[in-house]
């Protein structure tokens, strides 16, 4: 079964190539300019933004291949990069624990949703449907329109960790898939997660602490999702109530393509991560075609709906 | 009068022999009942009946004339009115949405919402039922709901109204009110055929009694000249060979489990039972006694409201499945697909989940899930392509066998099997029961719920009888025949638990 996955991985991988070799040839200057796709400042520049996503579609993955569905991740990116921005910037909070108030934030959502659902019993949709307005309204709350200037207060030639900025979030996206990954790979509780996912009845009737690995999913999706806040507060120089609007569809869309069922199941963390990456090159690329920018979201949407239907065909056909 | 005659029906699925050429008649205007053990074909002529499934050989006729059944809507147009067992009625629509779904009453494509409620509110005056026809189907009890079906039957002008086991989710007084509807409506000149295992209740309805057994016709008696112990007879059928004794000694040793006075309403109540180690207890009961929810509940699925459980002497309190799994209790539930199987998973990881589990892993050693699944698979005589395959790829006995080997895998000292052989051939089976016996003879506690009795009284050394959420009964040795066994199940007056 895992030689199944990757080999589920390795085709979005080839998507993901395909995709790069495409922009490459249409966007190959004339003379010799230099590329203005195929260079290492825009790689990295797509690999920076596409961590926003990547960070918050690792969780995503994990709670749809547990079964079940996160639609908070937007608010909580929004709400965490405000909370973190604002403690930072007006209440002269250090640098470190802003970041710890904001990753609080997102604990705080994930629990709320696993108590909604584990012990409220409602359905994942709703109660993150619920926790998305709230986490959004507070955001909105607090910042009163205004909007907390992060680069402004962050000194230039910020190298945390020995490193250029720039290249932080790709980092800390690399990390938390590879960690994940594992976890869910070969630890039991990714086990469980993904026998939850397919199916819950047995689980229960196999001893599985259903209840308590599906609350751990919600809280790190939420935890998840809140370091993308703080990255997004960083990248952008503002931490603002309405950033990242729509984020959890595009997130929830990249696990798909990366080959995570919504039935649950199955799917994988390294895969939902590729997919925000085939998202990245397209968002970065598109808007270097002359008439493309506005085709934008019909590619993205038509992009999902060809890669899953493939996935589809090709799973079929291995039956 | 001739009425409905079923004339040498036939229908198999697969290999197995569903209905072996059944011929009987239900007479113009009585209540006729057919009884028979679990599995004995009357669904299955009840489907043929309703429309849902076709015979594969034999003919159905009304009146001489012959009914060829495509679809239930061409049964309900032909005059045959079921009440299922499951009420299947729509709780999200009104009493008159229920009795006239799927053939509402419009004009122009309008729907008549005045003419369907002056309708309802006959039939409902006419079955004595005070409920107004605007209610909500799922306000109504279970017994209301259950009428609303006899409405519905009724309205679509039926000639045979059919009732398959509608008793079975009633409460003593609700069957009463069902019973008073159903005379009214015998009086009435209304053709019955009654389904049911409860003898008392056919005893009391019903003018004549068809038993089934094996997909066979095994007679038509009247109700008058017949006593119960005759259809019991009848219904179980063949004399069995003499069982071979089953020689335990009860050693000096704690139960491996003991339940006094165990109680879940509405499901069980005063359940108490000890089994030793190496006893292969069985729990025979009919569908709805109460079995699988008692079995759930000793495995932690469910909270009980009162009694003792003592796991080898120690009252515990069972918390979660996985806090019975680590007491040493396993749980071979009934429906293996829905309760016991991940089939998004690939066998080696199915068949080591519970026990994995269990021990509280963190790490996943890959090399040893493999060696033990591959042990598994050998020790168990598994048919798979190899611990890889998907467990959608095994026939249901070796699928069954995974559920029975990833428990075993545990080590368990008790082990609860639900209708371990639901489903199965009859090779799978005999390997399933001799899996228990050698189990058991290594010193393992079980408990087999079945309503299957031959599989009860040959693989068990004593049988507990459950009905309705009680133990009725408990019989051993050469006391344990078939016919003694369903007596008690099926009668009404109860027996102290011994």
């Amino acid at each position: 079964m895992r030689r199944l996955w990757e080999v589920r991985e390795l085709s979005t991988v080839a998507i993901l190539l395909l995709e790069i070799l495409f922009f490459a040839w249409y966007l190959w200057p004339e003379g010799d300019r230099t590329h203005p796709f195929l260079n290492a400042g825009n790689a990295l520049l797509i690999l920076k933004y596409s961590s926003i996503y990547g960070i918050a579609a690792v969780g995503a993955a994990i709670v749809i291949i547990s079964g079940g569905i996160d639609l908070s991740p937007g608010a909580v990116i929004a709400l965490a990069g405000v909370v973190s921005g604002g403690l930072f910037v007006e209440a002269g909070w250090t640098l470190p624990s802003s970041m710890a108030a904001g990753l609080l934030v997102g604990v705080a959502a994930g629990t709320l949703s696993s108590a909604l659902i584990v012990l409220v019993r409602l359905p994942p949709f709703i109660a993150t449907l619920g926790v998305m307005g709230i986490t959004r309204g507070a955001a909105f709350i607090i910042t009163e329109g205004r909007y907390f200037d992060v680069s402004s207060k962050l000194i230039g030639g910020w190298r945390p960790a020995g490193l250029p900025a720039d290249w932080v979030p790709p980092a800390v996206m690399i990390l938390l898939a590879v960690v994940f990954q594992i976890l869910m790979t070969r630890f039991q509780w990714g086990r469980a997660v993904f026998s939850i996912g397919g199916n819950e009845t047995a689980a229960l009737f196999s001893g599985i602490a259903v209840g308590r690995i599906k609350a751990s999913v919600y809280i790190i999706s939420g935890l998840l999702a809140s370091v993308a806040g703080i990255v997004l507060a960083v990248v952008q120089g503002q931490g603002k109530a309405d950033l990242a609007t729509g984020y959890e569809l595009d997130i929830i869309a990249s696990a798909v393509v990366g080959g995570a069922s919504l039935a649950g199941g199955r799917g994988s963390v390294l895969g939902a991560v590729l997919g925000t990456l085939i998202f990245g090159v397209l968002r970065n690329a598109l808007p270097q075609i002359p008439g493309a920018t506005f085709y934008d979201r019909m590619i993205v949407g038509l992009v999902v709906i060809v890669i899953v239907v493939m996935d589809q065909l090709l799973l079929k056909r291995g039956k | 009068m001739p009425g409905l005659e079923f004339r040498d029906v036939r229908k198999s699925f697969g290999a197995v022999k569903a209905l072996r050429g059944v011929s009987f008649e239900v007479r113009e205007g009585e209540a006729h009942a057919l009884v028979g053990e679990n599995g004995a074909g009357k669904s299955t002529l009840l489907k043929i009946l309703a429309g849902i499934q076709r015979p594969d050989s034999g003919e159905l006729r009304w009146a001489g004339e012959r009914l060829s059944l495509g679809s239930p809507k061409e049964a309900l147009e032909r005059g045959v009115g079921m009440v299922y067992q499951e009420m299947l009625c729509f709780p999200n629509l009104t009493v008159a949405g229920n009795i006239f779904a799927g053939r509402e009453i419009t004009s122009g494509g309008r729907l008549r919402n005045g003419e369907m409620r002056r309708r309802t509110r006959i039939l409902l005056k006419e079955l004595h039922l005070a409920v107004h026809p605007d209610a909500i189907a799922e306000s109504l009890s279970a017994a209301h709901r259950q009428l609303l079906q006899v409405a519905r039957a009724l309205a679509f002008d039926c000639r045979i109204l059919v009732l398959d086991e509608p008793t079975t989710s009633l409460t003593d007084s609700e069957a009463e009110h069902l019973f008073t509807v159903l005379h009214r409506l015998k009086a009435r000149g209304t053709t019955l055929l009654y389904v049911s295992h409860r003898l008392p209740e056919v005893f009391r309805l019903c003018d004549r009694i068809t038993v089934l057994r094996d997909g066979s016709y095994a007679g038509t008696f009247p109700r008058t000249d017949v006593p119960p112990d005759a259809i019991v007879r009848a219904m179980v059928g063949r004399d069995l060979p003499p069982r071979e004794e089953h020689t335990i000694q009860t050693r000096e040793v704690p139960p491996a489990l003991e339940l006094e006075g165990f109680t879940r309403q509405p499901c069980f109540r005063g359940i108490s039972l000890r089994i030793s180690p190496g006893e292969i207890v069985g729990l025979f009961g009919l569908v709805g006694s109460g079995r699988s929810e008692l079995l759930e509940t000793i495995f932690g699925l469910h909270v009980p409201q009162g009694g003792a459980l003592r796991v080898k002497g120690r009252p515990v309190a069972i918390r979660s499945a996985r806090h019975a799994a680590r007491l040493g209790i396993a749980l071979v539930p009934e429906e293996r697909q829905r309760q016991g199987l991940f089939f998004n998973l690939a066998l080696r990881h199915n068949l080591v989940l519970p026990s994995r589990t269990a021990e509280g892993r963190v790490v996943i050693d890959a090399r040893g899930e493999r060696r033990d699944a591959q042990h598994l698979l050998e020790r168990w005589r598994i048919k798979a392509a190899g611990i890889d395959a998907p467990p959608d790829s095994l026939s249901g006995g070796n699928q069954q066998k995974v559920v029975l080997a990833k428990w075993l895998a545990t080590s368990p000292s008790v082990l609860l099997l639900d209708e371990p052989t639901k489903g199965v051939d009859v090779g799978a089976k005999f390997e399933i029961h001799e899996i228990v016996r050698r189990q058991a003879a290594a010193g393992l506690a079980c408990l087999v719920a079945s309503s299957d009795l031959p599989e009860v009284l040959s693989l068990c050394h004593r049988v507990l009888i459950m009905r309705e959420g009680a133990i009725v009964g408990e019989l051993a040795g050469a006391e344990a025949t078939e016919e003694a066994v369903m007596h008690i199940a099926t009668s009404t007056e109860l027996r102290g638990a011994s």
